[in-house]
């Protein structure tokens, strides 16, 4: 636990050192407090410092709402937007960016008037908006039905499908620079970040945290089976209630201020499940720190590879990801 | 003593019921046997008396108090369950058994809780087992973790749900004379199921044969004659005495005109 927070502490550091101005260390550490140029001062301090904290707060609340999610759901496979949260915040989006950006459907679209008039402030707005209309209504279905982890996946697909349908309608009717901006907007993008956004992740993802680390011995006593835990005094639909609502809002959060990071609320729960088992008093803090590790070492390498401009974040964590996550699984430690 | 009266139960509405105003009374202390055919209801009515499964009529009180009248919490710490399929989700024994504590401790687990789960450990032989992954552990051992954490729960009421399934001959032996123990140095009511009548003659104190979701006999061991197992499970048996130890021989498919 100590290495990781370690290796955290110094990718963050690391992170902070590299960017496409190609300050040395010595002028970042200068800048970083508050003895370099103006410019080298808002770089670091307004730039890759909110990145920092985006990445470390993203990694670790998407990390987290995986674990959560496969444990509620009893399913290797589920996913933080397992609920459809994903497919949903890009429709809101790509409805916000198509169809309400400012004038620059009658403005001939013009690409500047575009980009005068889209705030991203209402993209994630309404992105969110959507992702907790989908949230609501799968948990509504759920109450309804029963909380059985088929139902849930099942309807979760399902809304996810209707969302991903009515992003392609709305993707069919936009023009050309609204399709390419609704599309550049679902890659995940850490440079989105700032202390702002950061503030209402934080704000989201933390008491989330607290409340999974203080329910961790009822996701213990789920992975004995729900007749078992309910045996011992578990309400197992309000608990997997209560895991589904925080995984999905932390996770409609982040993806609202940055786009679709996929796989890291896969890949690292698995991960540290595959290597240090299923107990959730270990799983949950070493989930959240190795998303954050993920995170930050995936945005310095979407920096580094880009040739100046960042490569979408979300598509290196899964190639940095993915062949990791199979040598693990074919490793003898994995079994 | 636990009673149950006019159980009934059934999945949905229009569903046919599980059980069908099913009654039972099991004194303190006792070992109590459900016999019967898959399907005619163990399950359902070992649900109910969990609070797993809300019966739709009926009343199901354990020492004069409703148990529908308890908290979850409060109910864990009055029945516990040991399931046939046992899992542990890679916990070492020792947390396996602390997790029986959940209804007691909530979200950190305090010195009592460690206290009752040392003092068990030390009770059933456990201690060279305690730092082992209770998922890697064989049948046998995992039925007695699982009995342990059920103990963990402190409970009065104990249920057992097929103990001897998955086991072999010595295993089996070795759960029953464990649940045998149990009900008389703690003095825990424990109500299972099983499916070998000899196993049951040895394990039980009252016997309850059941179909079709009612008790159709319940008593001591005279109440295990072959008129009777013909009945519930359609099979035609024998009785024998060796040195006045009942031993019940056969199971042929009963044939009937």
């Amino acid at each position: 636990m100590l290495l990781l927070l370690a290796a955290v502490l110094l990718m963050s550091f690391t992170c902070l050192l590299i960017g496409s101005s190609h300050m040395s260390i010595r002028e970042c550490i200068e800048a970083l407090s508050g003895r370099g140029s103006a410019s080298q001062i808002r770089i670091l301090r307004s730039i890759r410092l909110p990145r920092v904290f985006a990445a470390l707060i993203a990694g670790a609340g998407l990390s987290v709402s995986g674990l959560m999610m496969q444990t509620a759901l009893d399913n290797p496979m589920a996913s933080p937007s397992t609920l459809g949260v994903s497919n949903a915040a890009v429709f809101g989006a790509n409805l916000s960016i198509i169809a309400f950006s400012g004038g620059y459907l009658s403005t001939g679209h013009n690409v500047e008037n575009y980009t005068a008039a889209a705030s991203p402030y209402a993209t994630s707005l309404l992105a969110f908006a959507f992702a907790a209309l989908s949230i609501l209504l799968i948990l509504g279905l759920c109450r309804i039905k029963s909380f059985s982890p088929s139902v849930v996946v099942l309807s979760g697909i399902a809304m996810g499908s209707v969302w991903t349908a009515a992003t392609t309608v709305l993707q069919f009717y936009a023009t050309d620079v609204g399709l390419s901006a609704a599309v550049v907007w679902s890659f995940g993008d850490l440079g989105r970040a700032s202390y702002k956004t950061d503030a209402i992740m934080l704000l989201v993802t933390v008491p989330g945290y607290l409340v999974f680390a203080c329910y961790r011995w009822h996701c213990n006593a789920l992975l004995s089976g729900d007749a078992t835990a309910r045996s011992m005094g578990i309400s197992v639909d309000r608990l997997r209630f209560t895991m589904l609502l925080l995984s999905s809002l932390i996770t409609a959060v982040i993806v609202s201020f940055l786009g679709i990071i996929g796989f890291l609320g896969i890949i690292c729960p698995h991960l540290v499940k595959k290597l240090m088992g299923e107990d959730h008093r270990i799983t949950l803090p070493l989930s959240a720190l190795s998303g954050s590790l993920l995170l930050l070492l995936a945005d310095t390498l979407s920096r580094s590879m880009g040739n100046g401009s960042a490569l979408p974040v979300g598509a290196v964590t899964s190639l940095l990801g993915a062949p990791f996550f199979v040598g693990i699984l074919l490793s003898k430690k994995g079994e | 003593m636990l009673k149950i009266e006019n159980l009934r139960f059934s999945y949905a509405r229009r569903e046919a019921e599980i059980l069908r105003g099913l009654e039972l009374e099991l004194p303190a202390g006792k070992v109590g046997i459900l016999l019967g055919k898959n399907g005619c209801g163990k399950t359902t009515l070992f649900k109910s008396v969990l609070g797993i499964e809300k019966p739709g009529e009926g009343k199901i009180s354990f020492a004069g108090k409703e148990l529908n009248s308890f908290s979850p919490r409060e109910r864990a710490k009055l029945v516990a369950y040991v399931p046939q399929h046992i899992h542990f989700g890679n916990l070492s024994v020792y947390d396996s058994i602390l997790m029986g504590r959940v209804a007691y401790f909530g979200s950190k687990a305090g010195e009592s809780d460690r206290a009752v789960v040392d003092a068990i450990i030390s009770e059933m032989g456990l201690e060279s087992f305690a730092e082992r992954n209770a998922e890697a552990l064989s049948g046998g051992e995992k039925q007695k973790i699982a009995i342990a954490r059920a103990l963990a729960q402190e409970p009065a009421l104990l249920i057992f749900d097929e103990p001897t399934g998955n086991l072999d001959m010595a295993n089996e032996q070795l759960i029953i004379r464990e649940a045998r123990r149990l009900a008389e140095k703690r003095a825990i009511t424990i109500l299972s199921s099983l499916h070998d009548l000899n196993q049951a003659l040895q394990m039980g104190d009252c016997f309850y044969l059941m179909r079709d979701g009612v008790i159709r006999y319940a008593g001591g061991s005279e109440i295990l004659t072959p008129e009777h197992i013909r009945e519930i499970f359609d099979i035609d048996i024998r009785i024998i005495e060796i040195d006045g130890e009942k031993i019940i021989i056969g199971g042929k498919q009963h044939e009937t005109l």
